[in-house]
């Protein structure tokens, strides 16, 4: 299945990179090349030998919307500098400024760096003592999503990469503190303690093996809202799991039942991001929150276990020897 | 209601230290020398999180390039009408959406979502029970069965998926049924 998936995402991002670029090139959405009249004042006043000048630009709204063929509000004003140098006058629009889309496009695909819209300027007319009106040409804007795709494959890979580095700290510490746990009985007890119950979850963990133990402490953590501990502890249960595999490259019934538990856990405590962006409003969700991941933790359980008994996962069960005398008890 | 909610409050703050500290003194009771155990079991900590990088690179420049060709917002306006017919609000549909790709991607469409339409609004509310009631599915898949090279999945995506849409469906009609 994420085979199926992970191509789909891949080959649906192309499909609609060329679709979308393909759209701007016949629509013409960013009028490469054609120039963009501007209203410009100058708020410090104007003058004629000044390499660089500060100014307000004003878009005008309808003239702006029927020049782009957008629906998009230009602000008042923006503000700017203009430069001259020897090879003609530049506008450039203030750093991070709000610009309207397609300008924003404009900017982020010419300018990523600096992050400043900035064109050539040419018709530079001078009304009154401290306005003037001329025409700014962007740079050319093509195939925008194309970039874009190949952009976001290659930052995030490199994301990928920081936040698996970044998780070295976290689960050495708890998979240090396991060793002492386990070592010093404290998972066996765990174990003995909580297997009655999870052992119907888990019929193919023997009894008084440490998974069970990993399991717990995962899942309690996850109730618990610590995200921090929840995916180092719940990694030492993939570990302990991964002992009993017979067939390391497949997924045994007990690894997908974690998984399925650990997306859709109980959470007594929300997680620690929702608190910080919800604030003292939490409270009132904490109820809300409590019946939807109590429905979704039953829905998980049984559809690990359903889907489970469907011939084709049936079939590639690592523990399928082991397990079918199981299953032909359970069918009849 | 509030005292059950302080009770909780604090075992969340006290859990992490005390275990951190328990397991270390519960392995001295045991006479287990717990420095020497601690370092090789940390020892591992490098390993698995190398494992995990050619997973999470697999999964995150998908998921990533999904969204920047476009294909994301798409899919949400095509699946709009479908979503009003049941009586879902088609302003949380992004977040049902994105919910399961992407950790990053949705607490952006909560902070988003507040700025558009203020904390104490059932929109809002409805994001942020969907945002605690689940996970990152991806990431999670990705991150647990990377660590142990795991590479056939069988019926966890599914088995994941089935349980997130039906917790990110009920948000909707819990929230509503409480606050509404």
């Amino acid at each position: 299945m994420l085979n199926y998936i992970w191509a789909g995402l891949i080959t649906l991002s192309l499909v609609f990179a060329i679709v979308y670029d393909t759209r701007d090139l016949l629509q013409d959405t960013y009028r490469n090349g054609e120039p963009l009249e501007v209203e410009i004042d100058f708020p410090d006043g104007y003058d004629e030998a000044a390499r660089r000048l500060s100014v307000n630009v004003h878009l005008e709204e309808s003239y702006f919307r029927s020049f782009y063929n957008s629906f998009e509000s230009p602000a008042d004003v923006y503000e700017g500098i203009i430069i001259r140098t020897e090879d003609g006058t530049q506008l450039r629009f203030a750093q991070d400024a709000a610009l309207p889309s397609p300008l924003s496009t404009i900017r982020d695909i010419t300018s990523p760096r600096d992050n400043d819209l900035r064109g050539p300027v040419s018709g530079f007319r001078l009304v009154g003592d401290s306005s003037a009106v001329a025409y700014v040409t962007f740079p050319f804007v093509r195939f925008v999503k194309m970039t874009a795709i190949a952009d976001a494959a290659f930052g995030l890979a490199e994301t990928a990469v920081t936040l698996a580095l970044g998780l070295i700290g976290v689960i050495a510490l708890w998979m240090g503190l396991l060793q002492i746990a386990e070592k010093s009985g404290l998972i066996l007890r765990i174990v003995r303690f909580t297997q009655p119950v999870l052992r119907p979850l888990f019929p193919e963990i023997p009894n008084d093996h440490p998974a069970m133990g990993m399991i717990v402490l995962n899942l309690t953590a996850n109730m618990l809202g610590l995200g921090n501990a929840a995916t180092p502890l719940g990694i030492k249960a993939m570990e302990e799991l991964q002992k009993l595999n017979p067939e390391k490259e497949s997924a045994t019934n007990s690894m997908v039942m974690l998984l399925a538990m650990n997306t859709a856990s109980i959470q007594v405590v929300p997680p620690v991001m929702l608190v910080a962006l919800m604030g003292m409003q939490i409270n009132q969700l904490i109820f809300a929150i409590l019946i939807v991941t109590s429905v979704s933790l039953f829905v998980a359980i049984m559809s690990a276990k359903l889907l489970g008994k469907l011939k084709r996962y049936r079939d590639t069960d690592p523990l399928r020897p082991a397990t079918s005398s199981n299953d032909h008890q359970s069918q009849h | 209601m509030e005292t059950i909610r302080t009770i909780i409050d604090i075992v969340s703050v006290f859990v992490l230290p005390l275990l951190i500290v328990g397991f270390p003194i519960y392995g001295l009771i045991k006479k287990v020398p717990v420095y020497e155990e601690f370092v090789e079991g940390a020892k591992g900590g490098f390993t698995v999180a190398v494992t995990i990088i050619p997973y999470l690179v697999a999964i995150l420049f998908a998921i990533g390039m999904f969204r920047a060709s476009g294909a994301l917002e798409f899919m949400i306006e095509g699946m709009r009408p479908a979503f009003s017919l049941f009586g879902i609000p088609p302003e949380v549909l992004p977040m049902m959406i994105i919910r399961p790709l992407t950790g990053s991607g949705s607490v952006a469409v909560v902070m988003d979502m507040i700025q558009q339409f203020g904390e104490d609004s059932i929109l809002v509310k409805m994001v942020a029970t969907m945002f605690g009631s689940t996970e990152t599915t991806f990431y999670v898949i990705a991150v647990y069965f990377g660590a142990v090279n795991v590479k056939k999945t069988r019926h966890a995506v599914p088995a994941g998926l089935i349980a997130d849409a039906v917790a990110l469906i009920l948000a909707v009609f819990v929230v509503r049924w409480l606050f509404g």
